[in-house]
């Protein structure tokens, strides 16, 4: 109990910062619904409601969680070690492909063998995928920003092409508009809550994020990753390879990215399509860098992020509300916490300002 | 040998100023800002946002021209706003820009929803377009002719934007000013010169750039508004200031290859190559064109080492 307390005062500003900064965000956000002329109070309360309802809608907010929070810790493994995977959407998108395909093709296999098998060439998919812009980066210092982005639209380029109306992976069942065959029953995710989203992929991501979180605050390995992120000179100098822990940083995060893949069509799509993932990585970094890469802070605001994110499409279910205002609130509080150092300054420097300025009057006197 | 022919002809090479016109301005934005020492990755958005501000003003005031002024005032706006965290606040550039694209993904598609009423694209015969330019001299001449005719307006103005970019930077104490900034920010504050000025400047010109990319993207390239449609070309307008070196005349050949590569690829389609496929060619040549670049820089800089240490060896 003592650590946490401890921990709690040593971030206090922190979250205080960030309680206001979300507080701001769902302002703007209201004050934006007011003007286009919608009820922010009766929109607000359609998104509780469309989160906290029923069970099975929050078995799709924790889905949607468990998304979050893997893509997020995700870009964390990579980030640490000082490389941006921007790229998590397309290494998801192969990583879903691959597994896809691996449950089609084993259809009558025993699941105890298929599904290994689509775990493994899922995060083989993802990884290859991770490693390319990885290697670029490493050997011949091509930022990884922008081929992790181009990768992104190819990897989504090609899937589309591959399971569209006449693509080669395309499916026949009749009435199925795009997309893959369906990933056989047998293989699926057990449903947790009837309907919902929400499957045994639970299981899964919590062992993917401990691992995660085990291995960077754990580890020697998490040690070096963070030595190699920080300062790369110092890591050189001391000796690491960092060369290796970047690039497997960077591949170990396209292996998970991969793996959400999997988790989205196992879990609840069952067929693989374009439109597997809605930037669904995207999301993940935003709330990795607001929580400052720190994993427990991720888990936490994923939880958030995914009560807006779903309760916003609620939202415009009931009100008529565009659900992107999500992707507005989100934003701002990006802003805003990434402007948290400097605003602090700011006002630190004015009170003491203030401050000097009565004493000097005082003396004045 | 006919079929080569029937993809590269004149009807190509138009493609190809139409296309690669939006990066050529965005990119020119993002050199400013490169020159000054600012990683903006946020130009997609600033994009996005200049298109449907000027699809929104074309439609509202049944007149382009206040279409195009009310997206470069919404540029000066962004420029200001990324200024303001980035400078000002010492934000970290990735993370705003990331956020910028976000934001600007979200917002332009809550308008477009809360204002007209759509989802995914808003085009009405309400929207005016930018006017096309037909110069009769040009009809004469026989190859340069068709290609330099009819094209709409904004194509020729990005020359003389190009041009004027170059003028700013090299010619100007402003630009050498920018140029310090990001070079040597110390010695500029020496010179009694702010670079967080020169920085702001530089921001609020990005924006501008991206203005008009966006407004020739919505009344030029296209007459619509689509969710996303910036399309990345803000990250390949990053990749062409790279490839370019920040220098306007670099950038704008870099440009040009992309738009030929975009141009090729929508010319395929015509020939049966999917156009899903057809699409990755840009992007897969900005990977290849950068990876190249940085290669060759890096060659460069081993040479002139070496002759360097031969001389301070025969010396």
């Amino acid at each position: 109990m003592n650590k946490i307390s401890d921990s709690l005062k040593k971030n206090k500003t922190y979250l205080i910062s960030l309680a206001l900064s979300i507080f701001v965000a769902l302002v703007i956000g209201g004050i934006l619904m007011a003007v286009t002329g919608f009820n922010p109070l009766e929109g607000y309360a359609a998104m509780l409601k469309g989160v906290f309802g029923s069970t099975r809608v929050f078995g799709n907010t924790l889905t949607k969680m468990l998304t979050l929070c893997l893509t997020g810790l995700a870009m964390t493994v990579a980030a640490k070690a000082g490389v941006f995977n921007v790229g998590g959407e397309g290494q998801l998108f192969l990583g879903g492909l691959a597994a896809t395909m691996t449950g089609i093709y084993l259809q009558g296999v025993s699941p105890l063998i298929a599904v290994p098998l689509a775990f493994v060439s899922a995060s083989v998919a993802g990884g290859l995928y991770a490693w390319i812009p990885a290697v670029l980066k490493v050997k011949l210092k091509v930022s990884e920003v922008i081929t992790t982005i181009m990768l992104n639209s190819v990897a989504i380029y090609v899937c589309t092409y591959l399971v569209n109306s006449s693509g080669p992976l395309a499916t026949k069942d009749f009435g199925v508009l795009g997309g893959s065959d369906a990933v056989p029953e047998a293989f699926r995710f057990a449903q947790i809550i009837p309907k919902s989203n929400l499957s045994t992929a639970i299981f899964y991501s919590a062992v993917i994020a401990f691992l995660c979180w085990y291995l960077m605050q754990k580890t020697s390995i998490g040690l070096e990753m963070k030595v190699t992120g920080e300062n790369e000179r110092f890591a050189f100098f001391a000796g690491l390879p960092k060369d290796k822990i970047m690039i497997w940083s960077m591949v170990a995060s396209g292996v998970i990215c991969g793996l959400v893949g999997m988790f989205e069509v196992y879990g609840y799509q069952t067929r693989f399509q374009d439109s597997i993932s809605n930037e669904f990585y995207y999301d993940g970094m935003l709330v990795a860098m607001i929580m400052n890469y720190n994993p427990i802070g991720i888990i936490l605001m994923s939880f958030f992020f995914a009560v807006i994110d779903i309760g916003a499409s609620a939202m415009e279910f009931s009100t008529g509300v565009s659900g992107e205002i999500s992707d507005i609130i989100f934003s701002i509080i990006i802003f805003l916490m990434a402007a948290e150092g400097g605003i602090t300054k700011a006002f630190t420097a004015r009170r003491q300002q203030r401050e000097a300025k009565k004493r000097l009057r005082k003396e004045n006197e | 040998m006919e079929h080569v022919l029937d993809v590269f002809n004149i009807g190509l090479l138009q493609n190809t100023l139409r296309t690669a016109t939006p990066v050529i301005l965005a990119a020119m934005g993002g050199l400013m800002t490169e020159q000054a020492g600012i990683m903006n990755i946020g130009m997609d958005g600033m994009i996005l946002i200049g298109a449907f501000a000027a699809v929104a003003f074309s439609y509202a005031c049944a007149n382009a021209a206040m279409g195009v002024l009310v997206a470069v005032l919404c540029g000066i706006l962004i420029g200001l706003f990324f200024a303001l965290f980035v400078v000002k606040l010492k934000s970290d550039e990735f993370i705003i820009g990331m956020a910028l694209n976000t934001f600007a993904g979200g917002l332009t598609v809550y308008l477009l929803r809360s204002i007209f009423g759509v989802k995914g694209t808003f085009s009405d015969s309400g929207i005016v377009a930018l006017p096309k330019i037909h110069l009769d001299f040009l009809d004469s001449i026989p190859v340069l002719g068709p290609l330099l005719n009819d094209n709409s307006i904004f194509i020729y103005i990005t020359w003389i934007l190009v041009f004027l970019a170059w003028l700013f930077l090299y010619r100007t104490p402003y630009g050498f000013w920018m140029r310090a900034a990001g070079e040597h920010p110390e010695s500029l504050e020496t010179a009694g010169i702010s670079p967080q000025k020169m920085k702001l400047l530089a921001s609020i010109l990005c924006g501008i750039f991206c203005g008009f990319a966006g407004a020739h993207l919505s009344l030029g390239y296209l007459t619509m508004f689509t969710e996303g449609m910036s399309n990345s070309r803000g990250f390949i307008a990053f990749a062409c200031v790279i490839f370019g070196m920040a220098n306007p005349p670099k950038v704008f050949v870099a440009a040009l290859l992309f738009g030929f590569l975009d141009a090729l690829g929508l010319r395929l389609q015509n020939f049966g190559v999917p156009s899903d496929l057809t699409s990755t060619i840009p992007y897969i040549a900005t990977i290849l064109m950068l990876v190249y670049v940085v290669v060759s820089n890096d060659k460069k800089k081993k040479k002139r080492a070496q002759k360097e240490l031969k001389m301070s060896v025969d010396a």
